[in-house]
């Protein structure tokens, strides 16, 4: 088969993890790990950093700000109505909405940021190189190139802990 | 880390990753079972029933209930109450667990979630009807219009309540949701049918398992999990607080949103462990649904129904403490031994005092116990709401204005439509989608392995 990559299929988590460590000791990093769930020592090693959580924060922040104007702009300034002789600008009870609608709003921000940036959208056409990548086998791809002189080194590497496919 | 030998096992049958994903996966690929059409039809007479109670409501008016002048509120609220209760397990399960760490959740949030889905939409069927002309619905959405003074008050509790339960509507419907990319994408691999490769593809949103993919997606749980934390307290005590501001009596108390909050909880939980019960009993799912699993679920609800005994008394000895007559009355007379004492006892029973069997482990251990007992603690649940609502508006400060209710069969029948409609959707949910998180079950399958000391010290769960 005219590939460009190798991939190493492992059994369990242990076996991935020492055979990934390896690997990198040898300076060479896989192109991407698929695994059947998070595995931590993976998501570190391959060196990648999500900046979700901040994304998160701002989202949280803006949206607080733009709520509470909203309510206060509505409630005191545009279109103010006397309930019972309260204060048009009753700010505390203002606290509930903002939370809550915050809330739901970060939520729906956050989750399309996720689907923009992972590309995990309905109707997508996943790239898959392994079929059991989801279901028991975890999954190393190494670029052939990126191997060099190491390739030896990384072939035994991948089958003293799993396989080659 | 978990440590399985002090803690008990959390997957059962020594199971490699295959077989986990194939045993929850197999409900989806079998031949569906004569009792599941059978139980569907059920639950869709039912929801016919309901659906025709609602065409009643909506042609002739409310006046097809029993609500008066007095009692304006009646079993839709009750109604409206106990659903949300029920939809609290969902967040409850994955949040507050997830936080406190219990690995023993993941064979049961995704159940939790499922059903907290479908009782929060039964739920916000009630308000809707209840409004009388629920084609002016969008009435309560802020946008400029024309109708002068007729605008939206942002300091009444009625308005909160509407933004709490859309916005916890759709925040767990999609937590639920993708929550199961992984193991929709599980079932796109492993299935032999095009057709199931293709429909649950399409779910599975092109879901692959790369590091990049988890990478986001737990930094997602993890933002969904931490904001989302918040609504399992504050979906209910902003319900508690449509009573809590009005002067009524046995009402107008600060106890009421940590009692409406531990209630709801109380209520989710027992309906979680009816749900699990169901489920190791028709799909024997009692490899990953373990004796310790239901074990724990029920030490919580001793737990919560400790703390329910004590708010019902507090709430009595505060009537009594507080001198006022009004207070004195409603819970002496009205409520322990009034016309409606029957629902203010089995509330009490049902709640403070059934559960506390499950201090024993032999009541832990017998199934068909534990299943009998988280029904009576829902149908509690349920006497707790009418005893709050019904009581209090019936007898208020003026005599002139008492008035007894009972529910028409019109009312009966909205709330029969909604079970129907929980049966239905539960049902489609055991029978289409993993009704265990499978991805999740197999990163804890780990801390079953003999080779448990072997694994790294630094995980972060």
């Amino acid at each position: 088969m005219n590939k460009d990559y190798i991939l190493g299929v492992f059994k369990d988590e242990e076996s991935l993890v020492s055979a990934f460590d390896k690997v990198k000791e040898k300076g060479v990093l896989p192109l991407e790990v698929y695994t059947p769930y998070p595995v931590h020592e993976i998501l570190e090693g391959m060196g990648n950093k999500t900046r979700i959580t901040y994304a998160a924060f701002f989202y949280g922040v803006f949206v607080a700000i733009g709520i509470l104007s909203f309510l206060t702009y509505a409630a005191s300034i545009s279109w103010s109505l006397n309930y019972g002789g309260k204060p048009f600008n009753s700010f505390p009870s203002f606290i509930v909405v903002t939370i809550v609608a915050t809330i739901l709003s970060i939520t729906i921000l956050t989750l399309l940021t996720f689907s923009i940036r992972s590309k995990i959208f309905p109707g997508k056409v996943p790239e898959i190189y392994h079929e059991r990548a989801t279901d028991d086998r975890f999954v190393m791809v190494i670029d052939k190139k990126s191997m060099g002189a190491n390739t030896e080194a990384i072939n035994s590497i991948i089958t003293e802990y799993g396989e080659i496919e | 880390m978990y440590n399985s030998e002090v803690r008990g096992r959390l997957i059962t049958g020594d199971k490699s990753l295959g077989q986990i994903s194939r045993e929850i996966i197999a409900p989806i690929h079998a031949k569906t079972p004569v009792w599941w059409y059978f139980a569907v039809l059920v639950g869709l007479i039912m929801f016919g029933i309901g659906g025709y109670s609602i065409f009643l409501t909506l042609t002739k008016g409310i006046g097809m209930w029993g609500v008066n002048n007095t009692v304006a509120w009646g079993w839709a609220i009750i109604n409206f109450v106990w659903w949300i209760g029920i939809g609290h397990a969902g967040t409850a399960f994955s949040i507050f667990l997830l936080i406190l760490r219990q690995k023993w959740r993941t064979a049961i949030n995704r159940a939790a979630e499922a059903m907290t889905v479908v009782a929060v939409f039964c739920a916000s069927l009630f308000p809707l009807m209840h409004m009388g002309r629920p084609w002016l619905f969008f009435y309560i959405f802020p946008y400029p219009n024309t109708r002068g003074p007729l605008w939206v008050n942002f300091n009444s509790p009625l308005f909160w309540d509407f933004v709490a339960i859309s916005a916890y509507l759709l925040i767990s419907a999609s937590f639920w949701y993708f929550g199961m990319l992984p193991d929709f994408a599980t079932i796109r691999d492993t299935a032999k049918s095009k057709i199931k490769k293709t429909v649950y593809g399409i779910f599975a949103f092109g879901w692959t398992g790369s590091s990049r993919e988890w990478l986001r997606f737990e930094g997602l749980s993890f933002v969904l999990g931490g904001i989302a934390a918040v609504l399992v307290v504050s979906v209910h005590s902003i319900v508690s607080t449509d009573f809590a501001v009005s002067v009524e009596v046995g009402w107008h108390t600060t106890i009421f949103p940590p009692y409406f909050v531990v209630g709801a909880i109380f209520s989710g939980f027992a309906m979680v462990l009816t749900l699990v019960v169901i489920m190791r009993g028709l799909y024997k799912m009692n490899d990953f649904i373990t004796d310790s699993h239901i074990d724990a679920v029920c030490r919580v609800l001793i737990f919560i129904s400790l703390i329910m005994g004590t708010a019902y008394l507090t709430e009595i000895f505060m009537a009594w403490y507080s001198g006022s007559q009004y207070e004195i009355y409603m819970f002496f007379h009205n409520r322990l031994t009034g016309e409606y004492a029957f629902q203010f006892w089995a509330m009490f029973v049902s709640n403070a005092v059934i559960p506390q069997l499950f201090w024993f482990k032999g009541m832990r251990r017998r199934m068909w116990v534990v299943f009998v007992i988280s029904i009576i603690i829902n149908i509690g649940m349920w006497f707790e709401r009418f005893n709050i609502v019904v009581t209090s508006l019936s007898r208020d400060y003026l005599p002139s204005t008492w008035a007894s209710y009972s529910p028409t069969w019109v009312e009966i029948g909205f709330f029969v439509g909604t079970l129907g409609m929980f049966i239905t959707g539960v049902l489609l949910f055991f029978r289409f989608v993993p009704m265990i998180a499978i991805s999740e079950l197999k990163s804890v399958a780990k801390f079953d392995k003999q080779r448990n000391e072997n694994l790294k010290h630094n995980d972060h769960e």
